[in-house]
């Protein structure tokens, strides 16, 4: 089923992508973007990068650890 | 996060902000502040001789103000970058105090107290809000009495009770026992000052304090002002060591939490703040009542609630097993009020809906189960980037085409979307990156791309 269609008519000077946020969202999609070969500027607002994951213990359901 | 840290295309901007969008997709410009550590990255080996030698403690962020850090500090220890960073809040040399003794410490001649901020503009095709959530601030309802029970914990602050890394090394130690425990070590602080100085008075004079607190009380010496101050500091030394004595008595009592009350949508399902499901927050406290329970096998946990929703991949047989093998049981009823009792123990007062009455318990330990709350910052970034946002100042979006935002190469994955757990958040995240390589794929290709 097709909701909708886009038409993009993009011309660009750039092939570069900003991620904002480096919690477990952000750091996984910079790793899956870097690894395609595309090269990717993260921003994080605190000094480390990790976000609320890096604060658990452990994760649900396999009780693994977070970090 | 190693990986981030190293990876060749990654361009990693901690302690930054992003403060101009302009532009469109495929050719936004981008303005970000990166503000200044006072540190210089490039030459930070990351040793942590400077955070040693810090002066000024300062509450822990990342350890929820549950420990303490230093002015200059690492967020956390294994975070990345390395690069210690000081807080311009806190330094004493950055506020004009003489200080300076991380800059003396340092072998790498890292520090540097001209930094400025930087601005750094950047071409970008694509941009991908990934930006979070906070934790729902639970001192919002005055009838869980969260701060004013020392007892009463944020899920997330349980979690660094929890962790082997966290400010109690992984023992679950009741927040009002570590009060006691950081006040014990004070009032030993001042009474070694103090004694040190009643010694050199009864070196000079000869006496021990005692016999010639006696000898003061009954009069004599009235008119010496240098043995008034002897009497003084005397007085001084009985005020603290009573109290420091019954507080150390205390402090032999003190053992780990063994009876803990999780109570779940604490801000969510509640019509007062959020009228969603957070959703992950059932599984957080199983998770916890099965951790603290391997920590200490004499646990045993309740867990208050509507009900419990565990959907997902094996989310349901943890559920069970948490009931079968630790200790956990599940109440079916919302808690009305959490009141103090003796020993700092919280009260449940709660209706079980399976009898229909209205009791309460007493638990060493209260857990609140808070919600997932769109991040503070939110709405800033929505103008900068004009974006829309939700009723609730999620970030919003399409149910067909759930990472794309209101502006076309925009795209939003994690808890700045909607609140989800760790395995959402990784599955939309690889899912906002496919959209944004898509953009830089199809751009020359001008092609049309089909949504749903």
């Amino acid at each position: 089923m097709r909701f909708s269609t886009k038409v993009w008519r993009v011309r660009t000077v750039s092939n570069e992508v900003l991620i904002i946020g480096g919690g477990i969202a952000g750091i996984q999609s910079s790793l899956d973007l870097a690894d395609m070969g595309i090269k990717v500027h993260l921003v994080e607002k605190l000094p480390s990068i990790g976000g609320k994951m890096a604060q658990l213990d452990k994760t649900f359901p396999t009780n693994d650890c977070a970090i | 996060m190693l990986d981030v840290g190293r990876h060749p295309n990654i361009n990693l901007m901690a302690y930054s902000e992003v403060q101009k969008v302009e532009g469109s997709i495929g050719a936004f410009k981008v303005t970000v502040r990166k503000k200044a550590r006072y540190v210089e990255e490039d030459k930070c080996t990351g040793c942590g001789a400077c955070e040693e030698k810090c002066p000024t403690v300062v509450p822990d962020a990342f350890n929820e103000e549950l420990g303490t850090r230093k002015a200059i500090y690492a967020y956390f220890a294994q975070g990345i970058p390395s690069t210690r960073t000081i807080d311009p809040d806190h330094c004493r040399q950055l506020n004009g105090k003489k200080c300076g003794i991380c800059k003396k410490t340092c072998q790498a001649d890292a520090i540097n107290f001209d930094q400025k901020d930087q601005i750094v503009e950047l071409d970008v095709a694509a941009i991908i809000v990934a930006a979070g959530y906070d934790v729902f601030d639970p001192s919002r309802i005055p009838e869980y009495r969260y701060r004013e029970i020392a007892n009463v914990v944020t899920a997330i602050e349980f979690e660094r009770l929890l962790s082997a890394s966290g400010p109690t090394d992984g023992h679950v130690y009741r927040p009002s026992d570590i009060a006691a425990r950081a006040k014990i070590e004070q009032l030993e602080k001042t009474l070694n000052k103090t004694t040190k100085a009643l010694k050199r008075y009864e070196e000079k004079f000869g006496e021990a304090s005692e016999d010639f607190y006696k000898k003061f009380q009954n009069g004599q010496f009235s008119d010496d002002e240098e043995r008034k101050k002897w009497a003084s500091r005397y007085e001084e030394y009985l005020g603290i060591s009573g109290p420091l004595q019954e507080l150390k008595k205390q402090a032999e009592g003190f053992s780990s939490a063994k009876r803990l009350a999780f109570i779940q949508c604490v801000g969510s399902r509640d019509f007062r703040f959020y009228p969603f499901c957070s959703g992950y927050c059932c599984m957080h406290s199983i998770k916890e009542a099965i951790i603290a329970h391997e920590h200490e096998p004499e646990t045993t946990s309740a867990i208050f609630g509507m009900d419990i929703r565990a959907v997902g991949k094996g989310f349901e047989e943890y559920k069970i097993r948490g009931g079968n093998q630790s200790g956990i049981t599940y109440v079916r009823g919302r808690v009305a009020e959490i009141m103090e009792g003796t020993n700092h123990n919280p009260i449940v007062i709660y209706e079980d809906t399976r009898e229909r009455k209205v009791k309460s318990q007493e638990f060493d330990m209260v857990i609140l189960a808070t919600a997932c709350a769109p991040t503070k910052g939110l709405p800033d970034l929505a103008k900068v980037l004009g974006i829309e946002l939700d009723d609730y100042g999620f970030v919003k979006t399409n149910p067909v085409s759930p990472v794309d935002t209101t502006v076309p190469g925009i795209y939003v994955c994690g808890c700045a979307e909607s609140p989800m757990d760790v395995p959402e958040s990784v599955a939309q995240a690889s899912s906002a990156a496919e959209r944004a390589a898509e953009v830089i794929s199809l751009q020359s290709l001008n092609k049309e791309s089909a949504v749903a």
